[in-house]
């Protein structure tokens, strides 16, 4: 079949590889009909994520058409439209017994190198490096789905693939964000970055009641977006002003939002000054892991009392942490790669309800051999990309 | 990749400069046993204006991105040409092969750096967007302005 590999440092191939196969009775194999590049795919894509091998296909976001199962699947029949979310959880222990499928303790097969990063594994994910279980991912025409019982979502209206396609991943991960910051209605939420996460954490703040959504990022069509159609309220483009954290109080009367949701992750780009460059350099020659901006920004910027919601994606160790803002104004920072399995069957009942249509994000949809070009395209922001899908 | 390949992008450029900068202006002449010569002034001569203009390159590491990326690079070559003749300009190789050699070895490794950079001036973008839009089955500039909200407001009412 056909593939995107990681192929080393801001390079991927489309190549032939063998085609996976059932190699548990817990498994499905599932015929690819439409998969996405992931912000955090290009953190592989940029070496950020260590434990990558060349060959590895990538891909955690995908959906199709199931064309095989094995003997312990019984909630899935060959010829079922599903949606795979990027969470392998085996459902049986005690993170999935509570819900927290991304902490799943039984789907990482390499769970001692997560171990020793982050202190205790973290699940298995689809195409995101051997520290995540080596799992083939779902940029091609086939992949292999463990734990087939616990995690695909039946598809069984006539939904388009992008309607629906983005319940593997960013829209459960922006509704996440969302969720994190307890919305009851009438608050101001801050979203720093307007990529495909950060429009679906807008998108979510909007449908969970927020009375103010203010968009934060460096490129004018993303901040459009965010106005035009998720909802946003204000939009703060910090490549004109970079001192986002005096803007977000002069929009709140001084106080800041009550919640803000970093959806930006390790590699924020704002700032033009001393501190980015050396960041970049840092970052570079691996004396630390993360470009912090974004995160530093968000504790600096929410109001006293309120909350930091991270859903952007580190990796590792990150310099000039403000553990000082984050204790002295009482903040609660909460974070997590997004338990998807319990957020897929409300969001879906959301898209069929007519919420939310998801495929607004959708900017560019390619053939999968034109993946290396959809790669650089969305790194860089070329053509007005947001989000790119793939069409094995 | 082209031939002969040129894995230095922008980004990584940026690091060598101010890394072999820094280097060459503190540490290098004692290093290199050199201290006290022309040749030593004249490499630190050289680092400081090299890390000067890249804070002025337009590339992801300059900070008032006003030099064109490939001026920078022109600027590089012209650069360490100019540093490996010097002492044969002024005469100072006569002194001994402190005053050339150090001048020489910096010169060809600004050569060498300069002749793995890709030179494009696309930056860190190695990709072909003409491809890209043959390709694409959406049209981005209209999902983003046409049309109205994707999403139903909880809070003011439907839709956003």
């Amino acid at each position: 079949m056909r593939a995107t590999v990681w192929s080393g440092r801001n390079s991927v191939q489309v190549e032939n590889v063998p085609d996976p196969r059932i190699l548990n009775d817990r498994d499905a194999i599932v015929k690819i009909t439409s998969t996405a590049i992931c912000g955090s795919d290009l953190h592989l894509y940029d070496g950020y994520i260590p434990t990558m091998k060349r060959g590895d296909v990538l891909g955690h976001e995908f959906m199709g058409e199931v064309v095989e199962v094995g003997k312990g699947v019984g909630n899935l029949r060959v010829g079922d439209r599903v949606v795979v979310p990027f969470p392998i959880a085996c459902g049986d222990c005690w993170q999935c017994k509570h819900e927290r499928y991304s902490a799943c303790e039984n789907s990482n097969p390499n769970a001692g190198l997560a171990e020793k990063l982050f202190g205790h594994p973290t699940c298995g994910i689809f195409g995101y490096s051997h520290l995540t279980g080596g799992y083939a991912g779902g940029q091609a025409e086939y992949a292999r789905v463990p734990f087939a019982d616990v995690g695909p979502i039946k598809i069984e209206d006539d939904l388009t693939d992008e309607q629906v396609l983005f319940l593997s991943d960013i829209l459960p991960t922006g509704y996440f964000g969302a969720d994190l910051c307890d919305i009851k209605g009438g608050e101001c939420i801050a979203v720093f970055g307007a990529g495909p996460v950060g429009q679906f954490a807008i998108a979510s703040a909007v449908m969970l009641g927020a009375e103010r959504v203010i968009a934060i990022d460096a490129y004018q069509y993303r901040l459009d977006m965010a106005l035009n159609k998720a909802g946003a309220t204000d939009a703060i483009n910090f490549d004109e002003d970079p001192d986002i954290v005096e803007q977000l109080k002069l929009l709140t009367g001084g106080r800041g939002p009550d919640a803000v949701i970093d959806a930006v992750g390790m590699e924020a780009t704002h700032g033009h000054g001393a501190l980015h460059t050396m960041e970049r350099v840092k970052q570079a020659t691996r004396q630390e892991t993360e470009r912090g901006h974004a995160l530093r920004d968000a504790i600096l910027a929410c109001r006293p009392g309120g909350i930091v919601s991270v859903i952007g994606v580190y990796g590792g160790l990150m310099d000039k942490f403000p553990a000082g803002a984050l204790m002295n104004k009482a903040l609660q920072l909460r974070a997590g790669q997004a338990p998807v399995q319990k957020y897929l069957r409300p969001l879906y009942e959301r898209i069929r309800d007519g919420d939310i249509d998801p495929s607004f994000v959708v900017t560019h949809r390619l053939p999968l051999d034109t993946a290396p070009d959809g790669y650089e395209t969305f790194k860089h922001k070329q053509d007005e990309c947001v989000k790119v899908v793939l069409k094995p | 990749m082209p031939f002969p390949p040129r894995p230095v992008d922008a980004t990584l450029h940026g690091v060598v400069d101010y890394t072999a900068g820094a280097f060459h202006l503190t540490v290098f002449p004692k290093l290199a046993g050199i201290e006290g010569t022309r040749s030593a002034r004249q490499i630190r001569t050289a680092a400081a204006i090299h890390a000067g203009y890249s804070t002025l390159t337009d590339y992801p590491l300059g900070i008032v991105k006003l030099l064109p990326y490939q001026a920078h690079l022109a600027i590089d070559a012209v650069g360490a040409v100019a540093l490996a003749a010097l002492p044969f300009i002024t005469g100072q190789y006569k002194k001994g092969p402190r005053e050339w050699v150090p001048n020489v070895g910096v010169g060809l490794f600004e050569l060498m750096s300069l002749s793995i950079s890709d030179p494009t001036g696309r930056g860190d973008y190695h990709g072909n967007v003409d491809k890209v839009r043959s390709a694409n089955m959406e049209d981005p500039h209209r999902k983003i302005y046409d049309g109205g909200p994707a999403v139903r407001s909880a809070a003011r009412g439907a839709p956003a």
